[in-house]
């Protein structure tokens, strides 16, 4: 009898060293924290839920603390997360996230009026100077070019850059990017109000002209062929974004766009959140570089909202009365559509009730896409 | 009549581009194949899987993609192309991207497939044949002269010239020195990231404003286009629509958007805190079903 007893003890004792209790530690707790903390702004707060709810609640799966061996953690060959992971880290999911947003993105504004695309490229400033930066911290050029595509405001970019430069920074990178993004109306307005002076946020623009279906398949298709010219590197994201959009566009493929933007993207959307989530276990999460990585993220959305709003008072000066931009759009040549975009009508609405900027903001913002994964395509030619 | 032979036109022309940039693309397969490295007097070198000092011949695989060799020929005569078949249907031949195959040249076909049928004693000549035997894929000539243990080769993978190599390498790369990254070699005349700043600044700016003029052009062009198609038609529209036109501008079209957003959003909101149960009056399902979870007992 006593033996039987001695035999359950034991195992149970067993059984207790493989629990999350006995493995956890203090960063997991962190963690777990930080963890629910996107779950309370993705709910509460209504912070871009179809992001922070997967990541979220990735990152307490990928936190509850387990005895290694078992094939249970994303970074251990053969686990189901593993598996998953493994599209991330291939940089599998960004291209069909691309190709989802190319479904369901309306370049009309952009055609409508063009000069607009050059704010798109304006705002990329935020990833060089974010590169700069993360050069002075100390960062390898590799892990440089990986953080500082977080300036570009684009997850997906940012993971699928991240996974071909720095690897073991995709999880914080991906974070970065997603937070950041989610503290788009909270990041923004301060540095447009301080760059504008009233009158300029008052500016009127002319209404954009209605643009024909014609006009937009041409788009689809000159828009990949002269961007992947130049940088072929960033074939993966720009030929999946045009692709998608000429899906839309083309009018005769409805039921493949409706898939790309609805099912499709829902389902990488999961997948992606969930693993990138899972990869911040506190082991290889929490460290110097992160906070560093956090910090560098925060100065390139600055950096980038300064780069937009300054471009537009620059061009401003070579446009005749009339024709003048509000440079409260400049903010949206970052690629968080349509959250940028949205930053600039609510701020414009403040100076003008009857001044809405959404639709020109439109232009920028989906610049910014394209422009993002142009400059993602330079980093991984000069630096891969 | 005249449509069907214009589709039947085009295929053909669709047809003609295609096998022309068949062609003329790089394909990756057998031609990617290079020969890389040799040794002719193996006296204390590597040792094949016999424990014998044979001369052997390395190739490269130098396409991104894993390439089969099975079927292609080694020669050192090319009046004879055909002389050592390499075998189809082993795994062993699929050489994986961007890496490499060493065969033996021992003239002791029976030891394996890696053995070929002659050895490089009076050879002057290496060559690889496509599995057509008429395709030369890559060829060498060798110089009269060897020194032993010392290999002749391509002193990097990319590199046309042959020398005589000062460290053999069989089945690894030629340039075993050390190399700096891309991105550390930019960094070494970059450290502060100012030039890569400007250069990808220029970049972004040239390839989005190829956009911006082509789209500015074209849209020149479809509103010329609009406006002269449009003109007859203006005249028989009333002149209560075209006010309604103009009322709705974009930005009324913006405003009405944002409006039903909020709008939606809240209701949304206040919708998702009133908890709805409907009883499903089915009553029979198979989850509850004994039909589907016990077993009949045995007759």
């Amino acid at each position: 009898m006593g033996n039987f007893f001695d035999f359950i003890i034991e195992h149970l004792a067993q059984f207790l060293q493989f629990t999350a209790f006995a493995n956890m530690t203090v960063g997991h707790v962190i963690m777990i924290c930080v963890g629910l903390v996107f779950i309370y702004l993705a709910i509460a707060k209504e912070f871009e839920p179809m992001l922070l709810i997967p990541i979220g609640f990735g990152i307490l799966v990928g936190n509850v603390a387990f005895a290694p061996g078992y094939q249970i953690g994303v970074y251990e060959s053969g686990s189901v997360l593993n598996y998953l992971y493994f599209g991330v880290l291939q940089g599998i999911y960004p291209p069909l996230i691309f190709l989802g947003i190319g479904a369901m993105t309306d370049f009309s504004a952009l055609i409508s009026n063009p000069k607009l695309i050059l704010i798109g490229a304006a705002a990329q400033l935020g990833i060089f100077g974010a590169y700069c930066l993360a050069l002075a911290l100390g960062f390898s050029p590799t892990e440089a070019g990986a953080i500082a595509i977080i300036g570009g405001a684009d997850g997906p970019t940012a993971i699928f850059l991240s996974s071909k430069l720095a690897p073991d920074l995709m999880g914080a990178i991906a974070i970065a990017a997603y937070s950041y993004m989610a503290l788009v109306p909270v990041i923004q307005p301060p540095v447009m109000k301080l760059l504008t002076n009233s009158k300029e946020r008052l500016i009127r623009m002319k209404p954009p002209r209605a643009v024909s279906k014609t006009e937009k398949v041409i788009f689809a298709i000159a828009g990949m062929l002269l961007t992947t010219f130049i940088v072929p590197s960033g074939l993966p994201l720009l030929g999946m974004l045009f692709f998608g959009n000429l899906l839309k566009e083309s009018g005769v493929t409805k039921r493949l766009a409706d898939t790309a933007k609805g099912p499709m993207i829902d389902i990488v959307t999961i997948l992606i959140g969930l693993t990138v989530g899972a990869s911040t276990q506190a082991t290889t999460f929490l460290t110097m570089k992160s906070i560093g990585i956090f910090a560098l993220g925060a100065a390139s959305f600055v950096v980038a909202t300064f780069g937009g709003v300054m471009f537009v008072k620059i061009i401003n000066l070579f446009l005749k009365e009339g024709n003048k931009i509000n440079p409260l759009i400049g903010n949206a040549g970052v690629s968080a559509v349509p959250d940028s975009a949205r930053v600039s009508q609510v701020v414009g609405l403040e100076y003008d009730k009857t001044n809405h900027l959404l639709m020109h903001a439109m232009g920028p913002n989906v610049a910014g896409v394209i422009g993002s994964a142009v400059a993602a395509g330079i980093m991984l030619s000069f630096l891969a | 009549m005249q449509r069907s032979i214009k589709c039947f036109l085009s295929g053909i022309a669709v047809l003609i581009l295609i096998v022309a940039g068949a062609r003329i693309a790089r394909a990756q397969n057998a031609s990617d194949l290079k020969l890389n490295e040799i040794l002719v007097l193996n006296d204390s070198n590597s040792v094949d899987d016999f424990g014998m000092h044979t001369a052997w011949i390395e190739i490269f695989n130098s396409a991104y993609n894993t390439v089969n060799i099975g079927g292609c020929y080694l020669t050192d005569d090319l009046s004879n192309p055909t002389k050592y078949w390499i075998p189809t249907g082993d795994p062993a031949t699929q050489i994986p991207s961007r890496n490499y195959i060493v065969f033996w040249a021992d003239n002791q076909p029976t030891r394996g497939i890696f053995h070929l049928n002659f050895d490089l004693k009076n050879s002057r000549t290496i060559a690889l044949f496509n599995a057509d035997g008429k395709t030369l894929v890559d060829k060498v000539d060798l110089p009269s002269e060897h020194k032993p243990d010392v290999t002749y080769g391509r002193p990097t993978n990319e590199s046309t010239e042959w020398v005589y190599l000062e460290k053999s390498t069989p089945g690894a790369n030629n340039d075993y020195t050390k190399k700096k990254s891309a991105g550390e070699s930019f960094v070494e005349f970059d450290p502060y990231g100012i030039g890569m700043t400007m250069i990808a600044m220029f970049v972004v700016f040239s390839a989005l404003s190829m956009l911006f003029i082509i789209y500015k052009n074209m849209g020149r062009f479809f509103i010329r286009r609009a406006t002269s198609s449009n003109k007859p038609a203006t005249s028989a529209v009333s002149t209560s629509v075209k006010h309604s036109e103009e009322e709705m501008s974009g930005e009324v079209n913006a405003a009405i958007a944002m409006a039903l957003y909020m709008y939606q959003s809240e209701f949304h909101d206040e919708e998702n805190t009133v908890l709805t149960i409907h009883k499903v009056s089915r009553n029979y399902s198979p989850w509850s079903s004994k039909i589907y979870t016990l077993r009949k007992s045995p007759r």
